[in-house]
């Protein structure tokens, strides 16, 4: 018995050595990313003044860098392509644990599916998992159960198979990075759109209660450090959904405001501004950016 | 609790270090321990079914002691069909009830007598179909003295439950498992060491085989309209290695916890893809459960010492059984009645019995003819496993139909290299392993100790990197 227990303590001791060595295959993988938004949110490298928050219409239709220009609020672009609520309810808990608080944010809206568990919107994972090196970024992907708790204590748990990549990866040329975060759309597709003038329903129904919560928790979140949550609802290629509307409405802070593109405008009536029915190209983001830009400079 | 989680992780040494440090000294105690970790080990699961095993042992228990006065054949007969009811009773309410309820309104639908289905929202115990054919053993044995019953109900309740084998297998007889709770058992470093070993590698078929190949498996077979038929092939074959290295890993991770308590569990597997022939196959695949069929229900029947037409019958019975203990779906019933019709020819021919070695037994290589045959049990098995991992049969048919289509001989759409280049390797030490009971039993036994701690080294590595989306074990749902 003597023997299999000194055996053992001895084969572990050396494995766990060994296997402590993964360290640089994690370290190796985080270098390998184009994205480092992250990575410099953990790094307190981001002290601005006005984030963007949101999923791809954040990402694409708002263009942090004309917003600091016009505002004159220092801005930087923090939305996700695919990010559901909690997944930006995350980043906003990031922002707060390691930089300054910002003055303002500047949160897209997904009108009508921003509270629809069931849409292809996630807590995007994959963009944690080649950042594993980081304690934090380890303890919330076992809070996602993707990782189990072993991993704070053996870093070859925190390794995965997508982290053996021999080249770093290069963004996609649909929307590649600009300067303060944003990623508009640069490439129109081919082909008309149809705008739809039938106005949807909405119903309660579909919405997912953690959403809810989550976007609860992000306007406590932000009363408790005083910041300004402007919601911005994006234009879609078809009418404005008001069924949506009135529902955000019940679930938002007064203190907090709204703000609707122009429907009159007949610029998102023009499909040469949408590369398709929910986002805008790049033109259509700067025409929508300036309308934003102009409603924070009349608060 | 899973064995492939950490709250088993946990467990093991907890349960290792009471049984050989507290309770050593006092068999009773160690056996009470094994009862109460088992019970454990279960309840994680769902406790509520602890009183279904406790239940079913205590029948089986009373009924064996009762054999043992009884002295007149037709009252025993009577206590032996008690047993069966009882025990197949509860396992038919509880996996065939709905499949029996359901197809019952469906036969009166066809000829146009329309009734409402009554089926049930039952929760299928874990491991019921294991632990009922357990305990049906040792009344059948009791019955036939070939063993004596039991006075000792702690080592009855420990034999039942017996944690590693509980919920999946391998389905131990009471004539070899029951009388080693009787013994007082002993701290054997070699046989500690060899359990690590086989617990090691079922985890690395379990983790890094099976979970990874179901990945791939699971998106094929769940949306077989959008492959190519190569795609297809490509799915089956995954699946293919998922079983295998789901139930077989599962097999040896209890047969190994089992040696780490000082037990000897039966070899449940033994190489079965290098079968050359499907009889081979049969021999070697879910070897606890063909011989328990084989001993209980196809040697009674009458085996194959019969007239042809009784061989032929009782080979149909025993495969339509077998495919109806795996689940209660066509589908498996088709998978049995597949491999009866792949056995036959060989029965009919006297051919069933040739391939009784280990292929190519001296030689690091098979020959050319091994290969093919090899290759063409393989392929065989895989034709059937469609039909196992299939949700019916039409859609068993449709996934058929599209790999003998037109896009056969396309290039595959999903081809992951890194799972390709581990199911090779995973097939080369399988192959150099096969001597042994089990695959590293053998393996670099020669070799220098700091080889062997590499080797298992990389093992364990492999283990956390290819680390495959956590999936249930296949066999629990049986």
């Amino acid at each position: 018995m003597k023997t299999f227990f000194k055996n053992i303590t001895f084969f572990g001791s050396v494995f766990f050595v060994l296997a402590q060595c993964s360290y640089f295959i994690l370290d190796r993988a985080s270098s390998l990313e184009y994205d480092k938004r992250l990575e410099m949110l953990m790094e307190g490298e981001i002290n601005k003044e006005l984030l963007v928050f949101g999923s791809s219409r954040g990402s694409g239709n708002i263009l942090a860098a004309q917003l600091e220009k016009e505002t004159g609020f220092s801005s930087y672009n923090l939305s996700y392509q695919a990010a559901n609520l909690l997944y930006q309810e995350f980043i906003l808990k990031t922002v707060i644990a390691y930089n300054n608080p910002p003055k303002k944010i500047v949160m897209a809206i997904d009108n009508p599916a921003e509270f629809n568990g069931n849409t292809g919107m996630r807590f995007r994972n994959d963009r944690l998992f080649p950042l594993s090196k980081y304690n934090y970024i380890n303890s919330e992907l076992i809070n996602q159960d993707k990782r189990t708790v072993l991993s704070k204590l053996l870093y070859i748990d925190r390794v995965s198979t997508n982290m053996f990549k021999t080249t770093k990866v290069n963004p996609p040329s649909l929307n590649p990075f600009e300067s303060c975060g944003s990623r508009p759309i640069i490439l129109k597709p081919k082909g008309e759109l149809v705008y739809s003038k039938v106005l949807p329903d909405y119903s309660i129904h579909v919405e997912t209660a953690s959403y809810i919560q989550a976007f609860k928790n992000m306007q406590s979140i932000c009363k408790k450090n005083n910041i300004q949550i402007i919601f911005v609802f994006p234009p879609n290629f078809m009418v404005f959904n008001s069924n949506f509307y009135n529902r955000f409405k019940q679930l938002m802070f007064p203190e907090n405001k709204v703000f609707v593109y122009d429907t009159l405008n007949p610029a998102y009536k023009n499909d040469r501004y949408f590369y398709d029915v929910s986002h805008l190209t790049k033109d259509g983001a700067k025409i929508f950016t300036t309308e934003i830009s102009q409603f924070i400079k009349s608060l | 609790m899973l064995f492939n989680s950490l709250d088993f992780a946990v467990f093991l040494p907890v349960v290792f270090l009471l049984y050989w440090f507290i309770t050593s000294k006092n068999l009773k105690h160690q056996n009470l321990l094994l009862v109460v970790a088992s019970y454990v080990f279960y309840g994680w699961w769902d406790y509520r079914f602890l009183a279904l095993i406790f239940l079913s042992s205590i029948v089986d228990y009373s009924i064996g002691l009762q054999l043992k006065k009884d002295r007149k054949s037709s009252r025993r007969k009577r206590l032996l069909g008690l047993s069966i009811v009882f025990n197949l009773g509860f396992l038919g309410f509880f996996k065939y009830y709905n499949f029996f309820a359901d197809n019952f309104v469906e036969v009166f639908s066809f000829f146009g007598k329309q009734i409402s289905s009554n089926t049930l929202n039952i929760i299928l115990p874990v491991g019921i179909s294991f632990y009922t054919f357990q305990t049906l053993s040792y009344t059948i044995d009791v019955y036939k003295r070939k063993l004596e019953p039991t006075t000792d109900f702690i080592s009855f309740l420990a034999f039942v439950s017996f944690f590693p084998q509980l919920v999946a297998g391998p389905i131990e007889r009471a004539t070899n498992l029951l009388p080693q709770f009787y013994k007082k058992r002993k701290f054997q470093y070699n046989k500690a060491v060899d359990g690590c070993r086989q617990i090691l590698w079922g985890l690395f078929k379990k983790i890094v085989i099976a979970d990874n190949c179901a990945e791939y498996a699971n998106q094929i077979f769940n949306d077989t309209n959008e492959y190519s038929g190569s795609t297809l092939v490509i799915g089956a074959v995954f699946f293919t290695f998922q079983i295998y290295g789901d139930f077989s890993g599962y097999s040896d991770i209890a047969i190994g916890t089992s040696r780490l308590f000082g037990f000897n569990l039966k070899q449940n597997f033994a190489t079965p893809y290098f079968s050359r022939d499907m009889a081979e196959f049969w021999r070697r695949w879910h070897i606890s459960l063909s011989t328990w069929f084989r001993d209980y229900l196809y040697i009674p029947l009458g085996g194959s010492r019969g007239s042809t037409r009784v061989s032929v019958r009782n080979t149909l019975i025993i495969f339509l059984v077998s495919g109806f203990w795996h689940g209660a779906n066509w589908t498996y019933i088709v998978w049995g009645f597949l491999n009866a019709l792949y056995f036959l020819p060989l029965l009919l021919w006297h051919r069933n019995r040739i391939n009784t070695n280990i292929v190519a037994e001296n030689r690091s290589l098979p020959s050319f003819i091994e290969l093919l045959q090899m290759g063409f049990t393989f392929c065989l098995s895989v034709f059937a496993w469609i039909f196992f991992r299939a949700d019916s049969i039409a859609h068993a048919m449709n996934f058929i139909s599209r790999i003998f289509s037109n896009t056969l001989f396309k290039l595959p759409t999903v081809r992951p290299t890194y799972l390709i280049v581990i199911v090779v390797l995973f097939i080369i030490i399988e192959w150099l392993g096969r001597h042994g009971k089990h695959t590293l039993e053998t393996l670099f036994s020669n070799n220098s100790r700091a080889l062997r701690w590499a080797f298992y080294m990389v093992l364990i590595g492999c283990i956390f990197i290819f680390k495959g989306e956590e999936q249930e074990f296949i066999y629990f749902q049986f």
